[in-house]
């Protein structure tokens, strides 16, 4: 009996690890992409070297806007969420107001029925209050999280993922980015 | 076989014991030390100091491997400044600032539909490298080891790596998107290097070695010089072979000043020795041990010196070899009197008329009095603002050997990364920017063919009664005399110890920024007197923030002691031979 219950316990912990993990699940996304930054770090310039490398059809933008684009030509909308105060002060933009850009963004996205990804690309270093608020204002709309995974020891990413049940995959090295990218975009 | 264990046992203990160095963000000995913004650095000093070498052998090696460990910061492609005082009582100042390639002018800028601003991250923004010529003449002067053992360390940390600090990660990813652009190599693979990685730099290794066999001289007459023009050439950059031959780097006497009873040794212009010593001077003419650190009086009147100084500076620094300034009149006690009476005790300066304060040291090149001077009355002279924002780069570096020799240099590429133009595992400096944005009649700092930018870094050696007291410096842009300043009193009026010197929050007194500009830290009273009372407008940084520089500390106690002490902005380090 004891041994059952083991064996069911396992069984449980490795389906919900497959519930929040991907094409497990036969999820999908699709080209063309759009590519901008949420908070103004260097993530999202790093994420269109990963695209170029797997041939990914990306439109990037750091300031991408519901006012400067229709989003509803692209089939994906991939937000790479990392604060930084001297990227804001460089793009001459608060966090409120970039905060208000993506979230239109996303919206807009949802509307359309481009898919949302939330990506952190630059793992701990970006876990800071305001990144976090980034992820937490953005979390409704995401329809998958790539996450570089020490960004996610406390579990933070893990947590979003399964309450919304959508996936989340986690990979070591930055440039590991291109086999997640690899599996979902199926290049 | 006894004998066999004997002699191995002996091999490793000589081995070990010939690296035997200590390091840390503060260290105490009586062997020699080394204070640098980064750890394998400074232990690259302490290293040769061990070996044997004197402060000058220690200082070749420490720039050789600062090139390595913060390529970002400074290297080949760079220049500097260094003030060596040696213990039989030589003095020297090298000045391997960067020149303006020949070809260079507003006009071919502007035939190319540039400005300096547009070229600023081009090869077109670089100027001639000094740091090779500057390592090459402190060698002639007063180095006591071949250069080929002073090279090697930056070889080997080049060629076999080590592990990426918070600095770097954070000044890499700062600039991520410049050096994709341009430096695409130095990158991990086009991505960021992260902190706790292992960086390597074999094109580096590769370019040392080659000064290492053919000589510093391959990098201005030789091999290397025939590569950077074919570089420069097909890269529509203004270096030719002939800029890099032309190239000198100039030893001088230091120049020197006093501050309470204390022997200063500074460097000349087109850098900010005159302007470091001039506030000290007028500040010389108040109280300050009788305030502390965070009294908003003492703020408030090196805050004004430092304004002062620098409306100052911007009149009567430029590079002496094309201009004719009275700088040494800017840094005589007389005319500081008069930048003394300019200070108001109860109000800021304006900012909207911070050069309505431009005083006039002229009349003051032929000795007279303040007195005398101000009676015939004064005639002020046009100054001229300039806007640029200039990044918290370069770096500096302290040591003192067993001897008593002493070695203040700094080095840098101006900005972070300088031009981001990557050339053989370093980067080319912009330090053309440092010149007048465009040509402005009768300004001391116009682009021109073969001259030296103007900046304001300042490695600088107190002395008290001949001996060795303070090695000082610090990066920091157009902070660095601020932060300078505060160190000086710091350490002389507030005695306070190196470390902690280096620990007190830091503030402004910079023309180009119109509030005060301070770190976290001061008490709440002290910026509300400032603010409500003096009518500072303040702008208060987070605790520590690099924008107000990374000092690197020797200080020599009476004893003989010498205590090392790293920046805490930029995680430097101290470090000293155990023997």
């Amino acid at each position: 009996m004891k041994r059952l219950l083991i064996v069911l316990l396992i069984i449980g912990v490795v389906s919900v690890g497959f519930a929040a993990d991907g094409t497990e699940q036969g999820f999908v996304l699709e080209e063309p992409v759009a590519v901008t930054s949420a908070g103004q770090s260097p993530g999202a310039l790093q994420f269109t070297v990963v695209a170029k490398m797997v041939k990914l059809e990306y439109t990037f933008e750091k300031l991408l806007s519901v006012e400067t684009v229709d989003i509803s030509q692209f089939k994906t909308l991939v937000l790479v969420v990392g604060a930084s105060g001297k990227g804001l002060g460089a793009a001459n933009i608060d966090i409120e107001a970039e905060i208000l850009r993506v979230k239109s963004l996303a919206e807009a996205a949802e509307k359309s029925g481009v898919k949302v990804v939330i990506c952190n690309l630059e793992g701990e270093s970006r876990r800071g209050p305001s990144s976090d608020r980034i992820v937490t204002e953005l979390a409704p709309f995401a329809d998958a999280y790539f996450v570089k995974s020490d960004a996610d020891q406390d579990g933070f990413f893990t947590t979003f993922s399964e309450k919304a049940g959508v996936p989340l995959a986690t990979f070591e090295k930055t440039v590991d980015l291109k086999d997640v990218l690899a599996e979902y975009f199926g290049k | 076989m006894k004998k066999v264990v004997l002699f191995v046992t002996l091999v490793v203990f000589a081995f070990t014991a010939s690296f035997a160095t200590v390091t840390a963000p503060t260290v105490a000995s009586s062997n020699g030390m080394v204070a640098a913004v980064n750890n394998y650095a400074a232990e690259v000093g302490a290293k040769i100091l061990e070996m044997g070498g004197n402060a000058v052998d220690a200082a070749i090696a420490v720039s050789f491997a600062l090139g390595v460990v913060e390529p970002y910061a400074s290297g080949l492609g760079g220049e500097g400044y260094a003030v060596i005082t040696m213990a039989d009582g030589r003095k020297f100042a090298i000045d391997f600032r960067s020149t303006a390639p020949m070809a260079a002018s507003y006009e071919a800028l502007s035939e190319l539909g540039l400005t300096l601003s547009k070229a600023n991250y081009t090869p077109r923004g670089a100027c001639v490298p000094g740091v090779p010529a500057g390592i090459k003449e402190a060698w002639l002067l007063g180095a006591t080891m071949p250069l080929k053992d002073l090279i090697q360390p930056a070889i080997d940390l080049a060629r076999d790596g080590f592990i990426v600090d918070e600095t770097f990660a954070q000044t890499t990813s700062d600039k991520y998107e410049l050096v994709l652009e341009n430096g695409f190599d130095f990158l991990n693979e086009g991505f960021v290097w992260e902190a706790g990685s292992v960086f390597t730099n074999p094109q580096l290794a590769e370019t040392l070695e080659r000064i290492k066999e053919e000589g510093i001289d391959t990098f201005y007459t030789g091999s290397l010089a025939d590569e950077i023009e074919e570089f420069m050439i097909e890269n529509d950059g203004f270096i030719r072979k002939s800029d890099l031959e032309m190239y000198r780097a100039i030893v001088r006497e230091p120049l020197h000043g006093t501050y309470r009873g204390y022997d200063l040794y500074v460097p000349h212009p087109p850098v900010s020795g005159p302007q470091f010593i001039a506030v000290l001077n007028t500040l010389e003419n108040y109280n300050l041990p009788a305030m502390s650190w965070d009294d908003p009086l003492a703020v408030h009147i090196i805050q004004q010196a430092l304004v002062l100084g620098d409306v100052d500076r911007r009149a009567y620094i430029s590079d002496p070899e094309f201009y004719d300034l009275p700088y040494e009149a800017f840094m005589s006690k007389e005319y500081a009197k008069t930048r003394f009476m300019a200070i108001n005790l109860s109000q800021a300066f304006d900012p909207a008329s911070y050069y309505d304060y431009q005083g006039n040291a002229y009349p003051f090149a032929d000795g007279s009095s303040y007195e005398e001077v101000l009676l015939e009355a004064l005639e002020s002279v046009a100054a001229n603002e300039s806007g640029v924002e200039e990044s918290p780069s370069t770096t500096h570096f302290s040591i003192v050997d067993k001897d008593g020799n002493a070695v203040a240099w700094t080095q840098t590429i101006s900005s972070f990364f300088g031009t981001s133009v990557y050339f053989k595992g370093f980067f080319f400096n912009n330090e053309m920017y440092n010149f007048a944005s465009s040509y402005r009649e009768g300004d001391v700092i116009n682009l021109t063919g073969g001259m030296r930018p103007r900046t304001t870094i300042c490695p600088t050696i107190i002395q008290k009664d001949g001996k060795v007291r303070w090695v000082i410096g610090t990066p920091g842009g157009g902070r660095i005399i601020s932060t300078m300043v505060q160190l000086a009193v710091d350490l002389i009026d507030f005695n306070m110890p190196v470390d902690q010197a280096i620990r007190t929050p830091k503030f402004v007194g910079y023309t180009t920024y119109k509030d005060l500009r301070i770190e976290e830290g001061y008490p709440q009273t002290t910026l509300d007197f400032l603010e409500k009372v003096l009518g500072h407008q303040l702008n208060v940084y987070s605790y520590p923030d690099l924008f107000f520089g990374g000092p690197n500390l020797v200080s020599v106690e009476e004893n003989g002691l010498m205590i090392g002490a790293g920046s805490i902005r930029r995680l430097g380090s101290a470090s000293a031979p155990e023997f």
